[in-house]
């Protein structure tokens, strides 16, 4: 198993490395450009765009771009001052050396973009991917085991109903129901939050920050909640016909036993892969959740500096998030292994 | 097993999330340092001008005030001039001063300085041999910076340097014609101009700028990236306290503030909300005070609401308009390569009279917005321009005139003995939008392309982000490298001024590509010679030459303009004094809002 992850971790290198020159190419392939996204505004002067151009190294041929962005510049002299002589060694150390650059459009570091706002993510995709688990797995799992029971059709239909829903429409409903419509009956306040992670000036209350979280982590499971269930549901249904499933069951065990012991284990199996590329989005986020219920997350972020062609933030995100798709596949061969015997990597 | 397994991992991955995500979210700093007492050239922080209070305060204290204003984006920080979405400006209003504003009906008000410049004060001196100009500054002394320090012309002049900076990249209005700025003292400063500038009245101050203090930001870090660019030493009614990015800003009364009394509302706290809908519901459930700019259909459903009001500002700005495309697709030169279809302006004209204003105005926008012919047509310089009639038959006789028929009944025109265009060429072209404005563009766009489609003018609809639309020549902006036919998006000039926006937009140099935004490619040399004009302080003499422009621009059409989008804010009905303002930000009067008893 050492050896085996040794390699994979030795095969990510190129692999991240080929993906960054494409992400690289393509973001700067993409029409418009981050002076026209400068403070969104038409009215910049031609001489001031060359500075800023100059400033942000956009001058520079694409190729020599990249290698800046990654092995950074204070190993070549750069023209800092335009005049065409390149007099100085310049400041970037390249995303190698940890530099991952300044955004265009705040000027600040962009790790320091990046840790302001991983919290909230991690706080909200991790507990909207706990709770979509938390229910997906058993409902799959009772959907299968009393197949084309009503239990089984109602969850069939919530869980096309589910995947078919948008995220964007069903939050705005939920906000209308649960902030606009129903009120608390002792305050008259509205019943959950519509947005934010807390109430303002209320000090911290773990009440608080769960009923902020409600609508938002419902908005963002049910997605989840649907395809997970509908997944374990077929593979539930593959392994409980299989033959060793009717020997523990020959065997005498309950039949609790069988299915949560020996047939949910495998069926497991499948949706550790689909689990694992799921993990990214821990880290990506959700655009539209966080936008209809304000949280101020990287989906957001990242949504932004999209539109305004901030290279270096978009660039941070997409190979950061790459990072930890190669990663999340690492592990899900290891979860593979410790759920499955069999498969063996030495 | 498995599951338990899966259960276990699920509680750690709760877990991991609640430790990284901490107790809540992570404020920044925001208060700034307190100086060091013994710093060299710093003063020990002086107190507010007026001596504290001698009378026993109240057994109770009054109950704190508050209002939150919700906005859609995180501003990047409090520099008006940085960026131009429009919150910095918000902010920079609340904790920053200029020297002068422009309040909602055109007048010019003093924050910083004592009096305003002008010729009969002695405050400007013209040189009419070199036809330059100097324009003397007094500022106020009794105002202070939050940490006690005064505010003086240093922090003025230190502002502008960092502005001016060569490697700032930044550019501010009368940046072109200001030869230098000398200290005269503590209190007053001297600008020389290189030529007659009319806006000089709110260089220094305006919906844009605000002075900064020198002894506070490090002007080696650029006026741009400066930290003191997010925890801003205030000299405006508020001082920062929190700021938890993507999330929310929270502002406290400046005690150092130099209107006594003011601000009257203790706290303004600045939520983020990205969602509209989510902002109006908040607004209606009282959640929030005031939506700054809302959507049409906000403002529709604010002025149904029982607790919310909206306020209009007197005279709009943004103006929606039509840029034909001079020169042939793809290329900067109207001349050598004319347009097929609009480069005839018998055409622009049909144009025009095709488009039913009203009904775009009335239906689509609700009634919000005005139908707008000519630049001048907001005070200062309003000028007579008659307003165009909707007249599809006569539109269509002039396309009749202008040499483009339909011979082949199909509905759509082409070429037959027209001035610019192959004969057969068909009437087809494109008819492009900016995606960021919404919904209502999008139907507008679709109405005005049936409306021409009935004269026989086929309009292929499409989109593009402002960031391709308006990107520079190299970076494959449309507009720069001339690959449009038609476009559609609105525009206006700040404060009282519009000389710099003519010249942006009309000027022949304007035309050059990434040298200003006259991007349908019109070139007029009468229109250069009274553009030069207007650079005259007599109010009088540019009245004339502006409406003389006018005139010009009514006659030739290098843009069509449409209607004017309008300006407002939905605020609370306990909420007092708020007033939106196409001069300045929604927050320009902040220190006089009060909370209705």
């Amino acid at each position: 198993m050492g050896r085996y992850l040794a390699r994979r971790l030795l095969q990510a290198i190129p692999m991240l490395f080929l993906i960054s020159i494409g992400m690289f190419a393509l973001v700067n392939i993409v029409p418009g450009g981050p002076l026209s996204g400068h403070g969104r505004s038409r009215h910049i002067k031609p001489q001031k765009a060359e500075i800023l151009k100059r400033q942000f190294g956009l001058d520079k041929p694409l190729p020599l771009q990249y290698v800046i962005w990654l092995a950074g510049n204070d190993w070549m002299r750069v023209d800092a001052d335009g005049d065409g002589v390149a007099e100085s060694y310049g400041t970037r150390k390249g995303i190698l050396r940890g530099d991952f650059g300044f955004s265009y459009s705040t000027r600040r570091p962009v790790l320091e973009e990046i840790a302001v706002r991983l919290p909230n993510t991690l706080l909200l995709m991790g507990i909207t991917l706990t709770v979509a688990l938390v229910i997906a797995i058993p409902v799959g799992v009772i959907s299968a085991v009393k197949q084309y029971s009503v239990f089984d059709i109602i969850v069939t239909t919530f869980s096309f109903a589910g995947q078919a829903i948008p995220e964007f429409w069903l939050g705005l409903i939920l906000v209308l129901i649960f902030y606009a419509t129903l009120k608390n009956p002792v305050t008259g306040d509205p019943l959950l939050p519509a947005g934010g992670m807390y109430t303002l000036e209320a000090g911290f209350s773990l009440v608080d920050r769960i009923n902020h979280l409600i609508l938002p982590v419902t908005a963002g499971a049910l997605g989840w909640i649907a395809w997970y269930s509908r997944f374990l549901r077929s593979s539930m249904l593959d392994v409980i016909h299989q033959p060793y499933v009717r020997t523990a069951r020959g065997k005498g065990l309950r039949e609790r036993a069988v299915i949560w012991r020996h047939a949910l284990r495998n069926a497991l199996i499948p949706l550790v892969t689909i689990l694992a590329l799921d993990i990214p989005y821990l880290f990506a986020g959700a655009v539209f959740v966080e936008t209809i219920f304000a949280w101020p997350g990287l989906g957001r972020r990242y949504y932004q500096a999209a539109l305004d062609r901030d290279y270096p933030m978009l660039m941070s995100m997409l190979v950061i998030t790459a990072g930890i798709i190669i990663l999340s596949n690492l592990l899900a061969d290891i979860i593979y292994a410790f759920l499955d015997p069999r498969v063996q990597y030495d | 097993m498995a599951g338990k397994r899966l259960l276990t991992l699920a509680g750690v991955c709760i877990l991991v999330s609640m430790l990284f995500a901490g107790c809540g979210p992570t404020p920044e700093p925001t208060q700034p340092p307190p100086p060091p007492a013994d710093t060299p050239g710093q003063a020990t922080p002086v107190p507010p001008t007026e001596a504290p209070p001698t009378e026993v305060p109240p057994t109770e204290a009054p109950e704190e005030t508050s209002v939150v204003i919700v906005i859609p984006e995180d501003p990047t920080g409090f520099n008006g001039i940085a960026s131009d979405t429009g919150y910095e400006k918000l902010l920079m209003e609340l904790v920053l001063v200029g020297l002068t504003d422009i309040e909602p009906w055109g007048e010019f008000y003093l924050e910083l300085a004592a009096e305003m410049p002008t010729l009969e004060n002695g405050g400007v001196v013209i040189d009419e041999d070199a036809w330059t100009m100097d324009v003397t500054w007094k500022l106020r002394d009794d105002v202070y910076w939050a940490d006690g320090e005064a505010v003086t012309a240093d922090d003025v002049i230190f502002t502008w340097n960092a502005i001016a900076d060569p490697e700032g990249g930044i550019w501010a209005e009368g940046l072109d014609y200001t030869d230098s700025i000398e200290k005269l003292d503590n209190y007053s400063f001297i600008v020389h101009y290189n030529t007659v500038y009319p806006n000089y009245r709110v260089q220094f101050g305006g919906e844009n700028f605000a002075v900064w203090p020198e002894h506070y930001c490090d002007a080696d870090q650029g006026f741009v990236a400066w930290d003191c660019n997010r925890e801003p030493l205030s000299s405006g009614p508020y001082t920062l306290e929190e700021w938890s990015t993507g999330d929310h800003l929270t502002f406290v009364r400046n005690p150092n503030y130099y209107e006594e009394g003011k601000p009257y509302i203790d706290k303004v706290v600045v939520r983020i909300v990205p969602e509209q809908s989510v902002r109006k519901t908040l607004m209606i459930e009282g959640d929030a005070d005031l939506d700054f700019w809302p959507t049409e259909s906000a403002a529709n459903d604010y002025q149904n609401a029982p607790d919310v009001e909206v306020s209009f500002s007197p005279s709009t700005r943004w103006v929606m308009r039509l840029i034909p495309n001079l020169a042939a697709r793809g290329s900067t030169d109207p001349v050598e390569n004319p347009h097929p279809i609009l480069s005839d302006v018998r055409v622009r004209q049909a144009i025009r009279m095709a488009i039913d204003v009203l009904l775009i105005t009335d239906e689509i926008f609700l009634g919000y917005s005005e139908p707008v012919w000519t630049e001048f047509f907001r005070p200062p310089y309003i000028c007579e321009v008659p307003q165009p009639t909707y007249d599809p038959t006569s539109a269509a006789a002039l396309l009749e005139e202008a040499g483009w028929t339909d011979t082949d009944g199909d509905g759509v025109r082409e070429c037959h003995g027209c001035l610019n265009a192959e004969e057969g060429y068909v009437m087809s072209m494109e008819f492009m939008i900016y995606a960021e404005y919404g919904e209502e563009l999008e139907l507008a766009q679709q109405l005005i392309a049936e409306m021409l489609g009935e004269i026989g003018i086929n309009l292929e609809l499409s989109m593009a982000e402002g960031t391709v639309m308006w990107a520079d020549y190299e970076s494959g902006g449309i507009e720069q490298q001339g690959n449009f036919d038609l476009n559609m998006w609105d525009d206006g000039y700040p404060g009282v001024d519009p000389t710099d926006h003519i010249w942006y937009f009309y000027y022949s140099e304007a035309a050059e590509p990434d040298w200003g935004w006259n991007v349908g490619r019109w070139i007029n040399e009468d229109a250069d010679a009274l553009i030069d004009e207007t650079y005259y302080l007599d109010e009088e003499y540019r009245q004339e030459i502006f409406c003389e422009l006018a005139q010009l621009l009514d006659e030739e059409l290098p843009q069509i303009l449409l209607f004017s989008a309008f300006d407002s804010a939905g605020y609370s009905t306990r909420l007092e004094g708020v007033q939106a303002t196409v001069n300045d930000s929604i927050t320009w009067n902040v220190a006089d809002w009060k909370i209705k008893e």
